[in-house]
């Protein structure tokens, strides 16, 4: 017969707790279990005898662990209203995020003096080392930007509990909005906006992200079967 | 329009645990002990689900919990919040009226 524990950690992997609950549910139901061991022998039955008496007065694994997940994903803002959360808010995150990074990025040449210093400017893009570094420095906030919503939406699935699919759903929307949008640097020339020329590289920020994601739970879920087959 | 009651029989199970809890801080086992022998065994569940109803309570803050260890093991205790004393007095006086209506509508031999 399957341990109880790992049957209850696999369906809570399955459903997608993420770590931190899981380990905590799963540490308090076993302590609930060997109490009732405890107390069965104690009263005279043998160990194997109690150990199957408090699986069977604890109930069943299975339902217990959609109960706790039930629970859990009602317990966040994100949990309850994951349509919103999913469907929608990244339409907004993604070009807020990036609006802010744009900003971050101008204010920056700002400060150092780039728009009342045209002599300093024109030294700056006529070095192709410098310039060179400036355009690191702009893709390296693009990619940034989306890199964070992106995280941010997986990190905020990973920890309502919330299905992966709202997640793909929330990274593919981001990736259609970063396909379709671009940063450019050259030489006298910064310049964003829509484009129908496919960023693909951008667009595989938030799919890298989603799929990395799916393949952390994947991992996590293998791992609690190989313990209740074990 | 009279205002309904969703929560009257769903609300047992947490009227219970807080009931218990507005005593003394408990972990669950203890909870389940206590309700099986105060309510003469009146009560048939699967022990485990006691622990939606405590994270429930929990994530409402009418509850909080901390892991303390004593005589070498240790388990999660939770324990009332000011949150869950008012739910508690709420809970409390709803099953009140629930009750005398029921008792009404039995007869005395139900009572």
């Amino acid at each position: 017969m399957p341990d109880y524990i790992a049957q209850l950690r696999c369906r809570l992997a399955e459903l997608g707790c993420p770590r931190g609950r899981l380990n905590r549910l799963t540490r308090e139901v076993a302590d609930h279990r060997e109490d009732l061991i405890l107390a069965a022998t104690r009263s005279g039955q043998s160990m194997s005898a109690a150990s199957e008496a408090a699986c069977h007065q604890l109930g069943d694994p299975l339902t217990l662990a959609d109960s706790l997940m039930n629970t859990f994903r009602r317990s966040s803002w994100w949990g309850r209203h994951y349509l919103f959360a999913f469907g929608f808010l990244p339409l907004v995150a993604f070009p807020l995020v990036w609006g802010l990074f744009m900003y971050l990025q101008l204010q920056l040449a700002y400060a150092i003096g780039f728009h009342c210093d045209d002599q300093k400017l024109h030294a700056i893009l006529n070095n192709p080392v410098t310039l060179h570094h400036w355009a690191t420095f702009a893709y390296g906030c693009d990619y940034t930007a989306i890199g964070l919503v992106s995280l941010l939406i997986c990190w905020l699935a990973r920890r309502s509990g919330v299905s992966l699919i709202w997640m793909t759903i929330a990274c593919l929307v981001g990736a259609t909005y970063t396909l379709f949008t671009y940063t450019h640097v050259s030489r006298h020339n910064y310049s964003i906006g829509l484009t129908f020329d496919p960023q693909w590289i951008r667009a595989a920020i938030p799919v890298g992200t989603a799929v990395a994601t799916c393949l952390y739970q994947r991992w996590m879920i293998g791992l609690a079967r190989r313990k209740v087959a074990a | 329009m009279k205002k309904t009651n969703p929560s009257f029989l769903n609300g047992v199970p947490e009227l219970l645990v807080l009931r218990l809890l507005s005593g003394r801080e408990m972990y669950g086992y203890q909870i389940v002990e206590e309700i099986r022998i105060q309510s003469r065994d009146a009560f048939a569940f699967g022990e485990g689900c006691i622990y939606p109803y405590l994270h429930h309570l929990e994530a409402e803050k009418c509850l909080s919990s901390r892991r303390q260890e004593v005589d070498g093991r240790s388990r999660n205790y939770y324990r009332l919040t000011s949150r869950g004393q008012k739910r508690l007095a709420e809970l409390g006086s709803e099953w009140r009226r629930v009750a005398a209506g029921v008792a009404l509508l039995m007869g005395e031999q139900y009572a």
